[in-house]
């Protein structure tokens, strides 16, 4: 009898990561996708998010209690362009969950349709720790969240066909939520259009290609290299030369250089997060590209 | 009918007559007014998809755009412009129509290792294999390959090219090349081929991923190094929301440096295999506090005398091992702050194993003389370590190391080492370390000072592995 019930408890443990209730379970790697997969799943999803908001998008820590979330999950929603090559393909490893793998219908990839800036033209390290397949930060263009918005909304369908209409019905909200969003921003913006500025890491081409201001170059030497003296001497000298008025820090990096180039350029610095909880009231993705256009409106207001 | 009755008559039927006219011209105009109507709002329609089509083209065409960062967004396309852009996707496209005989070629990766020391003792006071004095030893120069097999497997292989400490040449030789399951159920997962077994936490990786110069002592003398087997592994992630990993293995061997296989050339039975296990948790203590920890065990019941017969300091009396027991106990506590970690860290890891080996022991080293007798030597051994990483690419430690000679508790060695690591990047890394290492005198060596400069590098496919995490 002791070895039935241990046996029966032994096998519906070996299969229990097959059963679930209801929802579908996503888990993203970023707090921007997370809310934007809540917007469109509403009630029928459970979200998780690996990141909390506050990290760098290439330095979530790889914890193993992500690994038993991952083990159950139906969905993994990510960037993509090889933005959390730093900790998914690793965790996705450990959490043994075939249905999440790469080229499954689990693994949704959010690049999809995006048109990638700066894809590099060598993959050598000569380039720092660069992305293969071009600068992944796409998500700070509202636009390109629009087609993630939709990557997530075909994921969604997919998994759960009997709530299309909901996920079609809570997406085309979304994106009307959104898009009165952008003219909004694009207003806001539009007295800077063409104002260059520099952040500590290469996170902002896309953005400031939507809102036409210049993105003038990075604190850090080459992406994930830190800056040498040198390059932060050149670095001042050309901004002093080009009046750059804007410093970005990325709250993940050290203030003290980016504070010491704004000082020697005469140009303001400002904290800006890179997902949504990156700095307090910036908890949805609205909220944080409510954030971000403000505090540059406001720095750059004379 | 009079004249004016009939004229009468023919004057309304006149005027009925043109009204109809009137009536008919009338519907025709209307008619033609529908038809025109009709075509108007037809044209209407047709002029508002032409236009629909235009700002759709418009829009691509901002989107095109994106792709040169900083040019000016245009809502015109021109005929020519479209020839351009379809002329390119044409080279493109033609562009990948190409032959490649490497295409299923497996990722690629070196990793090179110099390790530049100072011994204050020669080579037959420290016990070591590395000269006293001056010395670089090109100790891993390795070649990784990775690849899928198949939908339901990935392989890989490292073959490591270490400079030998007598010849100066390097042997090559291949630590793993093993095959792994990728798609078990039953959250299973098969690892096979030649590949470092899970026992504790450090003896399952690479030299040049150790968090300081050298293998801690109680690693290479209970385990033999790296933790390398020719076996099979299962490991079985228990299904619960709390992390907990279980692994079993058996293999001809276990560790790198250990003489093996046992007794090549004789029968093997099951006992003369290795078995191993390891269970292993994980605790968030905080957001940014973690705790790992785990029990690891391996047993090898006939070890065939592995080894061969042991002669000790009396230079007469032998031992030859016949049973082997290892126990081992390790955690790690780390802060990993969620906002900072690359430039921000600490992390405290210590490991400790009880060997129970059992031996014959043949007092006047004649075997067969009657006076062999059978007996379990119980050592301990343990490291112990602390690392604070305060930059991007600055992090210093400290490591402990105590162990007990598996063949003679009495001979104990304890080594302080300070180290400092100065990672220029991901790929490339310096390490200075001083190591003070104390020996007992019933050893037969020395208390020995070293000073080693590591300098490690990486080029190619590189991956940031979960055991390395």
């Amino acid at each position: 009898m002791k070895l039935k019930l241990f046996l029966a408890t032994a096998i519906s443990l070996v299969f229990a990561t097959h059963v679930h209730a209801g929802k579908i379970r996503v888990v993203a790697t970023l707090t921007d996708l997370a809310d934007l997969t809540r917007n469109v799943g509403g009630e029928f999803v459970e979200v998780r998010s690996l990141a909390t908001g506050i990290e760098d998008t290439h330095g979530v820590p790889m914890k193993p209690s992500f690994v038993p979330m991952l083990n159950r999950a139906d969905l993994v929603v990510l960037v993509g362009f090889d933005c959390e090559h730093a900790f998914l393909p690793a965790l996705l490893e450990a959490s043994k969950n075939p249905r999440i793998l790469v080229g499954k219908p689990g693994y949704v990839d959010c690049s999809k349709g995006v048109s990638p800036v700066d894809v590099p033209k060598s993959t050598d390290h000569s380039e720092g720790d660069v992305h293969p397949y071009g600068n992944p930060h796409y998500m700070l263009d509202p636009v390109l969240a629009e087609s993630a918005v939709k990557t997530i909304c075909d994921a969604l369908v997919a998994a759960a066909p009997d709530h299309a209409a909901d996920f079609v019905k809570n997406r085309d909200a979304y994106l009307a939520k959104l898009d009165a969003k952008i003219s909004e921003w694009e207003t806001a913006l539009a007295p800077y259009k063409g104002t260059k500025f520099v952040s500590y890491h290469e996170h902002w081409p896309y953005f400031a290609a939507r809102f036409g201001l210049v993105y003038y170059g990075t604190i850090e030497l080459k992406p994930g290299v830190d800056p040498t003296p040198r390059h932060i001497e050149n670095l001042i000298a050309s901004m002093k030369a080009d009046h750059i008025p804007l410093v970005v820090r990325e709250p993940q990096f050290p203030e003290k250089v980016p504070a010491l180039i704004a000082e020697k350029t005469g140009a303001k610095l400002v904290k800006l997060p890179i997902m949504p909880g990156g700095v307090p009231n910036s908890e949805t993705y609205i909220a944080e590209m409510d954030y971000i256009v403000n505090t540059i409106a406001t720095a750059l207001k004379k | 009918m009079n004249v004016a009755q009939a004229q009468e008559t023919n004057a309304s039927a006149s005027a009925e007559l043109r009204r109809d006219e009137v009536e008919q011209l009338q519907q025709q105009l209307r008619q033609m007014q529908e038809k025109f109507e009709q075509r108007e709002a037809e044209d209407h329609a047709a002029i508002a998809a032409l236009q629909k089509q235009v700002e759709l083209l418009a829009q691509k065409q901002v989107v095109v755009t994106n792709v040169v960062v900083g040019s000016e967004p245009t809502n015109t396309v021109s005929p020519g412009l479209f020839k351009e852009l379809s002329d390119k996707v044409d080279n493109v496209v033609e562009a990948q129509k190409k032959t490649l005989p490497g295409e299923f070629n497996p990722a690629l990766g070196f990793v090179g290792e110099l390790v530049s020391s100072y011994h204050s003792q020669g080579a037959n006071q420290t016990g070591s294999d590395r000269p006293g004095g001056f010395d670089f030893w090109a100790r891993s120069l390795e070649l990784n390959a990775s690849a899928s097999v198949d939908p339901f497997a990935k392989a890989w292989i490292v073959a490591n090219a270490s400079a030998d400490a007598t010849t100066g040449e390097s042997t090559f030789g291949i630590e793993e090349a093993a095959l792994q399951t990728t798609s078990l159920p039953g959250n299973l997962t098969l690892t096979a081929g030649r590949f470092f077994g899970e026992f504790g936490k450090l003896a399952n990786i690479h030299d040049h991923e150790l968090p300081f110069v050298n293998r801690p002592l109680v690693l290479d003398q209970y385990i033999g190094g790296e933790s390398r087997s020719d076996g099979a592994q299962l490991n079985w992630l228990v299904p619960t929301e709390q992390y907990v990993s279980l692994t079993a293995g058996l293999g001809n061997n276990f560790g790198g440096d250990s003489p093996n296989p046992n007794n090549p050339g004789n029968y093997r039975p099951v006992g003369g295999l290795n078995f191993w296990g390891r269970a292993s948790s994980y605790f968030d203590l905080t957001d940014n506090w973690q705790l790992e920890a785990g029990v690891s065990g391996l047993w090898n019941p006939k070890t065939q005398d592995r080894g061969g017969a042991l002669v000790q300091p009396n230079g007469v009396s032998t031992m030859t091992e016949k049973e082997r027991r290892l126990a081992g106990v390790d955690w790690k506590i780390s802060y990993v702050p969620l906002r900072d970690n690359q430039f921000n860290s600490f992390t405290w890891g210590t490991e400790i194993l009880f060997s129970d080996d059992n031996f014959l022991f043949d007092p006047n080293g004649l075997p067969g003389s009657g006076d062999e007798y059978f007996g379990d030597v119980n050592s301990l051994g343990l490291y112990s370590y602390v690392s604070y990483k305060w930059s991007r690419q600055w992090s210093a430690g400290f490591l402990f190391d105590y162990v007990q000679s598996a063949q003679n508790h009495d001979n104990e060695t304890v080594a302080y080492s300070p180290f400092v690591t100065f990672a220029l990047s991901h790929w490339n890394q310096l390490r200075l370390q001083y190591t003070h290492t104390d020996r007992s005198g019933s050893s037969g060596l020395r208390p020995d000072d070293a000073l080693y400069l590591q300098w490690t590098w990486i080029i190619g496919a590189h991956s940031h592995g979960w055991t390395q995490r």
